[in-house]
């Protein structure tokens, strides 16, 4: 069993994420769960198995982030997202870039320079639309379960122009649509389009980097990684982990922690 | 070479022109086949002079492509006093009726992403991001625009004109004239008046210099009387209006309204006018209304929802409500007795100081009441335009009054006048057919 | 510090004020001529939304699409909170607060008063001299309803007084690294400057001033705000809270009213062109290149390591400027963000993060 040197937890509005490295920064260990009502009780049972995993957690530094950052009270540190995120892709894709990470709550865009440094960053506004929630949302609606919208969006070339800036105004859109008999799939993509639209304004605010790389929960859905391909005209790259960047990234700024 | 280029110009001004006409109509013809709900059964066709009107836009847009290189360009708010560029020979560019024209080709959404992306927030107004947005990618529907050589906004619409003209002057680092014309809450002050006048005369020689020539008095009050003959026959086929059935609706005022905005103060926009003016009377001699079989007639307060006019202009004509009038078309002609050309510059700055724009929103109520009244009204459609707060707020008063005093009924109707992402088709679609059961079908 | 919590509060100086036989005007934002009403016996008492009031009430008559503070503003009068005032000015802002002027004369028809006072957007001659017409306008209706005929000495010595204290002012933006203050206990200090007495105010700056040493704050990442008001005030606890600290402010009713003296010794006149020629202000006449150059100048000075602009959403002014703003400040290496809220809103944690982000950024 290779020794943890230093943990990464990043706890989210829909998951939370721990991460374990061993002294050359390697993710020797990790887990992933839903975010459950009672965090601070997850965040504790996380620890635990974390002990499990290693002899002592006694003088292993531990880096929270996420919106829960502040609940981990066991933390040496709270760090945001942002500069979690950067650390955590720096260290997979060492030079300049811009990070993209659409996840259940909130969307970031993070211009990163070559020196693995923070150069600008934005996240969605108050609104839904540019998150993985306007999905979620519609998924019940339109019947379709939330990890199979992406592939369905794909299975037809045309699409249905979903140009509403609100998820409420989105949803009495598509209500209109599938009363004028548009396929679900048409629709879909109409949706995936828009969703991507909005990250695209983001990007654009912060500044196309060269590669584009792209992490979160969204990740998983190809529509999202096609579209995002097309309307930038840039390659998408993905990290091997791609949910696990915040925990990974706070993991090595724990890591830091305990040269110091 | 001088003959050569006034050729092509020529060319480009009369034959392109057509061209673009012929284009326009085909598209036009594409877009009725293409049409969800198109039932034009319930609307009389477009007046004959539309096509002249289109063709003198379109004209209007080719001069501006050779602009730059024929002489100087001035970008101007909709309401600012530039009978004296018009007079110093500038060609004059509307931003607001580029972004307009952007908004019914169904462009603004794509062209205000543009400035969206650089960071101009989408609460701003959307014709200001479709302007920047244009500016910052030299996207437009009509080929090209040309640039400006000096700029001239006037606050008597709007203080968002003055933030986004501060944009366009730093952006191509050109002269901003700025005549700021005080609101007036209850009257206009005395000194209100004098100090509009005083930067009118100040910005002329500001004017002149860039033009390379002097204002010539006669040519000046020659433009001032176009503009006002001009307002007095848009103000004239507007009052027509009033009869039943109204022989155009106030979604053709919106199109026809182009050259008062855009040409104010040259020969042909007088003519087109006289000409329209002359069609209409026709209209009315034979008894032909702008909805075939007209039951109701309606106000519209505020600017159009520009990519939805035929839409709302098809689902209210199929229930035989015509729009008779609006306060919006109204602006451009209801000033028209102030100007005077013998008294130049006090005539402008009365002229430029009264748009209802620059009033109390008391004003508008009794503007409304009276419209109500003049043109036999049977309710109000008031568009709570997102992108238009000097316009907008207070309609929920004014709303409220005209059902309390007048018992008719007035929707308020949310949306933006050139942003299809404020606007739902279903939820407006829905307070319009509660609007017309409450008109009593 | 023990000085914060013996400053009058704003019902307090009210009190005190009607007690002594005076008038007391809510004013709303921005800008006014401040001497001018004194001269009348009448106090200045500014009107920033505030925060914290049922904003329903201003629901029915504006829609959501308008800001939070004219929201505010209006459910906060509707809802009795002016009622110890006995006029209503309503400066020329914005077309928001152009519409709430306008929504008060027409359809409100408070009890109090209505004065409206139009802005001037250029910085010209003409500017200052309407803007001198356009005070001589508002004497003429104070006149009328107060039947008083204060001399042109009398306001002169109010004026005067105003100078003092703005001078003052200045001063403990100057000096504000040596103040015994945290960032909220600055901001809440200077901030009484809306509602004060002149000559009261200008006492207690003396006396603030005279504590003022060698830098006594604690140490956090330097960072200027810029925006229209600092609302709801915890932000200057979150801020201090993440480990940064506001070392200079370009904010509507703080930095962007250090107003210079006047020079016409004409009473008008004066007032126009102190208020005129003030710290570049997109509600009055700048151009984007002075709001710039202002903002990298008080970086200079002050040694900020970035900007936060903090707005109101749907604040048109505000929003039209930030993109050349903040492309002018990365060009000179100085980073940015834009934070947007409702005043009504607590702040939420997306906000925090942004801060906090924005903070280990600029680190």
């Amino acid at each position: 069993m290779p020794a943890i040197q230093s943990l990464g937890i990043d706890v989210g509005s829909t998951t939370v994420k721990i991460v374990g490295l061993d002294a050359a920064g390697e993710m020797v260990w990790h887990m992933l769960e839903q975010a459950e009502p009672r965090v601070e009780h997850q965040i504790e049972r996380f620890l635990e198995l974390a002990k499990g995993e290693t002899l002592s957690l006694n003088g292993i530094p531990l880096v929270s982030t996420g919106y829960g950052r502040k609940l981990v009270k066991q933390a040496n540190r709270q760090v945001t997202e942002i500069t979690c995120h950067a650390r955590g892709i720096f260290r997979e894709f060492p030079h300049s870039g811009t990070l993209v990470d659409i996840g259940g709550q909130d969307s970031k865009v993070i211009g990163i320079s070559s020196a693995g440094k923070v150069v600008d960053f934005m996240m969605n506004d108050k609104c839904a639309a540019g998150t993985g929630r306007f999905l979620e949302n519609t998924s019940s609606r339109l019947g379709v379960p939330l990890e199979r919208m992406g592939e369905e969006a794909l299975s037809v070339s045309e699409e249905h122009p979903i140009s509403s800036t609100c998820t409420v105004f989105a949803e009495s859109e598509i209500i209109s649509l599938l009363a004028n008999g548009t396929s679900v799939a048409v629709i879909l993509r109409g949706l995936h389009r828009s969703l991507v639209k909005r990250i695209v304004a983001m990007i654009r605010t912060v500044g196309i980097v060269s590669p584009l790389m792209f992490s979160g929960g969204v990740v998983k859905n190809p529509a999202i990684t096609q579209l995002l391909e097309e309307e930038t005209g840039e390659e998408v790259v993905m990290p091997q982990r791609p949910q696990l960047m915040g925990a990974y990234g706070a993991a090595l700024i724990a890591l830091e922690l305990a040269g110091d | 070479m001088k003959t050569i280029k006034k050729m092509r110009y020529n060319w480009e001004a009369s034959v392109l022109g057509l061209m673009f006409q012929l284009n326009q109509k085909q598209k036009a013809k594409r877009r009725v086949k293409s049409g969800r709900n198109w039932k034009s059964e319930y609307l009389t066709p477009p007046l004959d002079i539309a096509n002249k009107s289109k063709m003198l836009v379109a004209r209007h847009i080719l001069r501006g492509r050779h602009a730059n290189e024929r002489g100087k360009v001035a970008w101007v708010t909709s309401g600012a006093p530039a009978e004296f560029l018009k007079a110093l020979g500038f060609y004059i560019l509307y931003p607001e009726n580029h972004a307009a024209i952007c908004g019914t080709a169904r462009v603004a959404e794509e062209i205000s992403s543009e400035a969206e992306n650089a960071g101009y927030s989408r609460d701003l107004c959307s014709y200001a991001r479709t302007d920047i947005g244009s500016v910052l990618s030299g996207k437009t529907p009509i080929k090209t625009i040309p640039k400006p050589d000096i700029l001239l906004v006037c606050t008597n619409i709007c203080q968002t004109v003055l933030h986004w003209y501060r944009v366009l002057a730093h952006h191509f680092d050109v002269p901003l004239i700025l005549i700021d014309a005080p609101f007036i809450y209850t009257e206009a002050s005395d000194h209100s008046i004098e100090f509009i006048k005083r930067q009118i005369e100040e910005a002329i020689p500001l004017a002149e210099k860039i033009a390379g020539k002097s204002l010539d008095p006669q040519k000046f009050a020659e433009v001032i009387n176009l503009s006002r003959d001009a307002s007095m026959l848009w103000m004239q086929i507007l009052d027509r209006c009033q009869h039943r059935p109204a022989p155009i609706s106030a979604f053709d005022q919106f199109i026809q309204m182009a050259p008062i905005v855009e040409m104010r103060g040259e020969v042909e926009t007088v003519d087109f006018y006289a000409e329209m003016l002359h069609e209409i009377d026709q209209r009315i001699a034979q008894g032909v209304g702008a909805v075939k079989n007209e039951k109701k007639r309606l106000l519209w307060d505020n600017l159009p929802i520009w990519y939805r006019l035929r839409y709302l202009a098809e689902f209210l004509g199929q229930h035989g409500i015509v729009i008779a009038t609006s306060t919006y078309t109204n602006a451009w002609g209801e000033l028209a007795d102030l100007y005077d050309p013998e008294k130049p510059l006090e005539s402008a700055a009365r002229t430029y100081i009264y748009p209802m724009l620059n009033r109390g929103a008391g004003d508008k109520l009794a503007k409304m009441k009276r419209m109500i009244e003049d043109f036999h009204l049977d309710g109000v459609i008031l568009h709570s335009d997102r992108s238009c707060k000097p316009y907008s707020i207070g309609q929920m008063d004014q709303r409220d009054r005209i059902i309390k005093d007048l018992e008719i009924p007035a929707l308020l109707l949310e949306a933006d006048h050139n942003d299809p992402r404020s606007y739902s088709e279903e939820q407006t679609t829905n307070r319009l057919e509660s609007f017309v059961e409450g008109l009593g079908f | 510090m023990e000085l914060t919590s013996a400053i009058p509060g704003r019902l307090e100086t009210i009190n005190t004020f009607k007690d002594d036989g005076g008038s007391v005007a809510a004013v709303f934002p921005i800008h006014y001529p401040r001497a001018l009403l004194r001269a009348f016996d009448i106090l200045p008492v500014e009107v920033w939304g505030p925060p914290g009031v049922d904003p329903s009430q201003g629901a029915s008559q504006l829609q959501p699409y308008i800001c939070s503070l004219v929201h505010n503003m209006l459910a906060f009068l509707k809802t009795g909170g002016l009622k110890i005032t006995d006029y209503l000015i309503v400066p020329h802002t914005c077309d928001s607060l152009q519409g709430f002027g306008s929504i008060l004369i027409d359809f409100v028809s408070p009890r109090q008063p209505v004065i409206p006072i139009y802005i001037p957007r250029g910085r010209r001659d003409s500017d200052v001299d309407f803007f001198a017409a356009e005070f001589a306008a508002i004497y003429t209706r104070l006149q009328e309803i107060t039947s008083r005929s204060p001399s042109d000495e009398e306001i002169m010595g109010c004026i005067l007084r105003e100078e003092q204290a703005d001078m003052l002012l200045a001063k403990l933006h100057k000096q504000r690294d040596g103040l015994p203050f945290s960032d909220l206990q600055y901001y809440r200090f200077i901030r009484t400057r809306e509602y004060l007495p002149a000559e009261n105010f200008s006492q207690l700056a003396q006396e603030t001033l005279s504590q003022a040493g060698e830098s006594q704050r604690n140490s956090g990442i330097p960072i200027i705000l810029s925006g229209i008001v600092p609302e709801p005030m915890s932000l200057f606890e979150t801020i201090t809270d993440l480990g940064g600290m506001v070392v200079a402010d370009d904010l509507a009713g703080c930095g962007r009213r250090l107003y210079p003296t006047g020079k016409s010794e004409e009473p008008f006149q004066r007032m126009a062109e102190s208020i005129i020629h003030a710290p570049p202000d997109p509600t009055r006449g700048n151009s984007l290149q002075e709001r710039l150059d202002h903002l990298l100048n008080l970086q200079n000075i002050s040694g900020a390591k970035g900007v936060v602009f903090y707005n109101i959403k749907f604040c048109e002014p505000e929003l039209f400027d930030l993109p050349i703003l903040r492309k002018g400040l990365r060009e000179a290496g100085v980073p940015s963000i834009p934070i947007e809220v409702d005043v009504n809103d607590p702040f939420s944690q997306q906000t925090i993060t942004r801060l906090e982000a924005f903070l280990e950024t600029i680190e």
